[in-house]
């Protein structure tokens, strides 16, 4: 009897739940409206963009900018190729040095394992920061202009992803079974491959996907470190278009909307274009993984 | 005898840890060079730069770089728009999480919440780039905003700095509230829900139970959060600052702050002294803050504190 009270008034539908509804679809809605408006632009026609600017409904519907992207996709195309493939490669080196390093801090019979404890620790607390850390990258190991700036600096391993599948590994998996494999004579890579992995999925995906997104979205290592246009990323391509078209209006040389041969802008519409083909895996993966994320948050942000 | 043989392979085995060195050998790598070397890197901000000897091992001739940099007007432009911003994005940043976090719970047992969650996420998981190319949507030349609301006698957004704390602020809401709630709602998700129906029964009315109940409990997340983000005040979301303003020197009075001046004194200037001097300036006060923030926490709530 009691319960069925209980229950009914939970779906009651007072006043305030009604208003925290509605203010939440609007938060929603204002989330998504920025992105309707950049879909929109890349398929109005140049003509209407310039004339009457970026509009939520276009009147004259063009796929122009797309056979655009398309007929430049050495460029583009390259960039994107090499999102992902820096994407890739960077989310796996970073998911095997993390889960390699968080397996000896994990062990209570490995002696040093409170000194290198501080050592990642340490990390969390001081920073050189982005200008100390570029002298050292280049001039130390000379990584300007190759693929590695990509990669190396600042996304391979951070001490709060370690932090997270050390605590993974000591809350779900007993020392007991290392104990028992050690006795089987299982060698330590061997548990590490057999026994931590497998019984570790979840916060490993979780790092994972953290990893992906930092390289998928990163900028900074392009614009720090790249010159080449031959080594663009999609972010760092969208971010050179940007700053030429700054460039220019600061000098006023040009209107915006019109194509100049020699830095070959791409124009208004082509331009939102490019920004919604570098989100599209976003939002195709993201409604997948959203859930992990989330999950990672909270696990991080309780125990960070 | 044999199963002796085996305990004492057993043992010796326990006592042989290289294979567990050679597992940290990566990583330790890795913060070396990543962290560790840029912390002695610091150091050129003490040196006067000889490019012949290169920049690491130019001669130790003190802070003459720091007065170089004080000296400049930016130098109290760049700290004071850190600061500023900072202290608004934290007071305000609170208030709009709790905000979602209490609306979404109240909301967190329909259907829509499932769809409403992810999408109020979404924004914190594109690239800044991206963000400022949505931004110029809106604001540019043939923005959204010139053309439709403001009927095409625009305002030149990019030149005036004026609007730009304002702006910026959004943008950053925009980006990260419903993601900054997460960790809200999760705290409000392990409130026992007999309080709220005991408070029910005594006649508490929502406003009531928000105030009485649900924010006294959040309040150790809350104090963690923000001594937390004190910690960082002196750091800037870089791509923030550095993108959404699209780089336009007509904006700096209001939206330079310590790192995008760091980047464009490296980057643009090529004046290595007063840009590192600028990065022993955040990473000094910024580990202090953090050590003293921690200190605080541990004193307020032992479990979370980082150390």
């Amino acid at each position: 009897m009691k319960e069925v009270k209980v229950r009914h008034s939970k779906l009651e539908n007072t006043t305030f739940r009604k208003v925290s509804l509605i203010v939440m679809i609007l938060v929603a809605i204002t989330c998504l409206l920025p992105f309707v408006l950049m879909i929109s632009a890349s398929i109005t026609s140049e003509k209407e963009l310039i004339n009457e600017g970026y509009k939520f409904w276009p009147k004259t519907v063009s796929f122009e900018t797309y056979k655009y992207l398309w007929a430049k996709r050495e460029t583009i195309g390259r960039a994107y190729l090499m999102s992902i493939l820096v994407t890739l490669v960077g989310t796996l080196t970073n998911l095997v040095i993390t889960s390699l390093f968080a397996y000896p801090l994990y062990r209570k019979d490995f002696k040093p394992r409170n000194v290198v404890a501080f050592i990642l620790f340490f990390t969390m607390l001081f920073s050189g920061g982005l200008t100390a850390s570029y002298i050292i990258w280049t001039e130390m190991f000379h990584i300007k202009d190759t693929v590695w700036a990509l990669i190396l600096p600042n996304l391979l391993m951070g001490a709060m992803n370690v932090l997270l599948v050390r605590n993974y590994y000591s809350s779900s998996i007993p020392e007991s079974i290392i104990e028992a494999a050690r006795i089987d004579g299982a060698s330590e890579l061997r548990i590490y491959a057999r026994i931590m992995i497998p019984l570790s999925k979840p916060v490993l995906i979780t790092i994972a996907l953290f990893a992906g997104m930092a390289y998928w979205n990163d900028w900074m290592n392009g614009t720090y470190y790249i010159k080449n246009p031959m080594l663009n990323t999609i972010t760092v391509y969208l971010n050179n278009v940007m700053n030429n078209i700054s460039f220019l209006k600061q000098k006023n040389s040009i209107t915006e909307g019109l194509n100049i041969g020699e830095m070959d802008l791409p124009s208004v519409g082509v331009r939102m274009a490019i920004a919604f083909t570098a989100i599209i895996p976003v939002i195709v993966v993201f409604p997948f993984i959203q859930s992990k994320l989330i999950e990672g948050v909270i696990v991080g942000g309780v125990k960070g | 005898m044999s199963q002796e043989k085996a305990r004492i392979k057993g043992n010796s085995k326990r006592q042989n840890h290289a294979p567990l060195y050679l597992m940290l050998l990566p990583g330790l790598a890795y913060l070396i060079v990543n962290n560790y070397l840029p912390m002695y890197g610091l150091t050129i901000a003490f040196r006067k730069l000889d490019y012949q000897k290169g920049i690491l091992r130019s001669p130790i001739v003190g802070f003459q770089n720091f007065e170089f940099l004080f000296k400049t007007k930016d130098a109290w432009i760049m700290i004071r728009n850190t600061v500023g911003y900072n202290i608004v994005f934290i007071l305000l940043g609170i208030v709009v999480a709790v905000t979602i976090a209490i609306f979404m719970t109240e909301i967190g047992k329909m259907k829509v919440a499932k769809v409403i969650q992810p999408i109020i996420c979404f924004p914190n998981m594109i690239s800044i780039i991206v963000i400022s190319y949505l931004v110029y949507a809106f604001l540019g030349t043939n923005g959204f905003i010139n053309n439709t609301i403001l009927g095409g006698q625009g305002i030149s957004w990019y030149r005036e700095s004026k609007y730009w704390p304002v702006i910026l602020t959004i943008v950053h809401f925009w980006q990260v509230a419903g993601y900054s709630s997460i960790i809200y709602i999760a705290t409000m998700s392990g409130i026992d829900a007999e309080l709220y129906e005991a408070a029910k029964l005594d006649g508490a009315n929502k406003m009531q139970q928000i105030f009485h109940i649900t924010l006294p409990l959040i309040r150790p997340t809350v104090i963690l959060m923000l001594l937390m983000s004190v910690g960082r005040i002196f750091n800037s979301d870089f791509g923030l600052f550095l993108q959404v303003p699209m780089n336009s020197g007509m904006l700096y009075p209001t939206t330079q702050t310590i790192d995008t001046y760091s980047y464009r004194a490296l980057m643009e200037l090529n004046d290595v002294g007063k840009s590192s001097a600028t990065g022993v300036f955040q990473s000094v006060l910024g580990f202090a803050l953090v050590v003293i923030s921690n200190l605080i926490v541990r004193k307020v709530d032992p479990d979370s504190a980082l150390f």
